[in-house]
This record gives C-alpha cells, structure tokens and sequence, in this order.
C-alpha cells in the first residue's frame, strides 16, 4: 500500500462519472428546448429587406404608376403573403420617388387624380383628402401627414423597394 | 375597418368619418352534397370580396361579422333578424348600409332589407379555383364605384 497516492473510491467514482454523464444528457434535451423557445428571436428580421417590384428604372415616367408586389410578412411562426403598393415616378431632378399609397387620414387607398376635379394630385375615395405629387397633404384637407415614403434601391436597372418611412418633408 | 380591437380603438376616435357598413351573407349547409363545394366557394369569395373592398376604403368603411344563414332558412326569418342586426348597429351613426352576397335569393327581398344589397354572379370556375387576382381586383373596384356614388 503507497500512501501517497491519492486514492478513488469506487463509489467516487461512480458519482463522478454519473453526475458527468447526466449532466450531458440534461444539456443534451435541454439546449434544442430552450433554442426552440427563443427561435424567433434568434432569426434574422425581414428589416431592410428590399423587394425586386418589376419595374425597370426606364420605364419611370414623371406621371406616377402604381405598382404591387407580394411579401412573405412572417410573425412568430405564423408566415403569410401580403400585397404591397407604391406609386412610384420620377420628379423634376430625375430622383424616384416611391410614395405609400396609404392615406395618413384613415387608411384608405389613395390614387393619382383619382378625382377629376383635382387633375395632378393624388386622391383618397373616403374623405377627399388630398396631396400634392411631392406626397405633401393638401391644407385644408382631412389628411394631417404626407404619404410616406418607400425605401428604394436600384440594381440592374430594377427597382427595389423596402420599409415604408415617414415622408421626409414631414 | 374590421371588427378588431385595434381597428375599434381607431374607430372609437374617429367615428364621424366611419358611415359605411358592409356586411358579407353567407350561406351554407350539409344536406345538399352537389351543391356544398359551389357554395363553400362562394362564402370564400365573398369573403375576399369584402377584404379586398374594407382595404381599399378602410378609413370610411366598417366591414362587421359575416351574416351566415341556412340556405334553405325562410328568407322572412332571416330578414327579420338581419333587421334587428342593422337596428343594433345603427346605435352608431352609420348612414349607408351594404349587403354583399352571391346567393340569388336575396335579390328579390331586397326591399324588404334596411340598406342596399349589393349581388354579383359567380364568374369563374369554382371547379378549378380559377379566378385570378386581377379580375378579382378589377370586380372589386368596379364594387368600390358603386359603393362612392352613395357618397357624392
């Protein structure tokens, strides 16, 4: 018997390499859990996610056109498709410009000279409020905010957009 | 507007500018077998229908549950208790009133409805599912048309 050597008793041992190998399991069952609890959080966000809206740059023209296109909105894990709008044209300095076709009144849809007695600005069915090309509501009118704005790109000569932000005169 | 807590806080606020009910007839039933998928159809697109108009118009337009009744139900009843529906919902100022449905048998009860009923056909082939998009975007604007010359 050599004293000096530190000595494992069989029953030590056994909780070592119990208690080792429990604690993998455990981690093993717990980790794809916790994952599976926080998963939407871990994926990336559809933010600044720009969307091809067919239209190439060229075929821009200073009278606004609308467009649609469809995205996948995903919540949780909840996916759906939904329809996006823009009317899209190009101003006086030749920049694009893509304005929500959301009225900032109520929400209705707006359209371009969507009322004959307004030629050369756009139009909301609900409550005749107006705006001017620039997106600008008309004084006067129920409509207290501009159009807001699509974010845009161009690649390949397409036309992207992406998040809707507030009209950059308001 | 829809019949949801967000759109009803937005509606609560704004409730002089909301004057317009849409309300969606929708029958159904399971003892007629031949004709249960042509009427399931039916219910889907009168439901897109009404989406499709509540987003175009959603600042001025309060699209509520749908109506869905036995198609076989005598038209009387149903009347009567749609009437009670507009009575209770007329406790808000709502002025124009529109039935959207494609069962025929209301076109001719029409008089006896508080508000206008608002019929359209079926125009495409429920067998294959293949109405498209655009000319269901295109009916429903035609829809909106109609719906704006109440509001001239």
């Amino acid at each position: 018997m050599s004293g000096d050597k530190q000595q494992v008793s069989r029953r030590q041992f056994l909780n070592y390499t119990l208690t080792g190998v429990g604690g993998f399991m455990a981690a093993g069952i717990m980790v794809p859990m916790l994952r599976m609890a926080v998963d939407p959080v871990l994926k990336t966000s559809g933010h600044g996610d720009f969307a091809n809206v067919n239209l190439a740059v060229d075929d821009i023209t200073k009278d606004p056109q609308r467009v649609e296109w469809e995205i996948e909105q995903v919540d949780g894990w909840y996916k759906s498709n939904v329809k996006k709008a823009a009317w899209v044209y190009k101003n006086d300095e030749g920049d694009i410009i893509a304005l929500s076709p959301i009225c900032k009144h109520l929400g209705c849809v707006v359209t371009w000279e969507g009322s004959d007695q307004h030629p050369n600005e756009f139009f909301c069915p609900c409550h005749d409020g107006r705006y001017y090309k620039s997106g600008v509501n008309v004084e006067g009118t129920p409509p207290t905010a501009p159009l807001d704005m699509y974010e845009k790109k161009v690649e390949n000569g397409m036309l992207y957009l992406g998040e809707v932000k507030p009209h950059k005169e308001a | 507007m829809k019949w949801t807590k967000t759109d009803l806080a937005q509606f609560l606020q704004a409730q002089e500018y909301v004057d317009t009910i849409l309300i969606p007839l929708i029958p159904f039933q399971f003892s007629q077998e031949k004709d249960m998928e042509k009427e399931a159809s039916q219910s889907e697109w009168v439901s897109l229908f009404a989406m499709g108009i509540e987003k175009e118009l959603a600042g001025r337009v309060m699209l509520v549950p749908s109506y869905h009744y036995l198609k076989s139900a005598d038209k009387q009843m149903e009347i009567e208790r749609l009437n009670d529906w507009m009575a209770n919902i007329q406790a808000q100022p709502f002025k124009h009133i529109f039935y959207l449905t494609m069962d025929g048998a209301w076109k001719k009860e029409e008089g006896a409805l508080t508000g206008n009923l608002l019929w359209f056909p079926m125009m495409y082939d429920y067998k294959n599912d293949s109405g498209t998009g655009d000319l269901l975007q295109e009916q429903i604007d035609q829809v909106i048309e109609v719906i704006r010359t109440f509001w001239a």
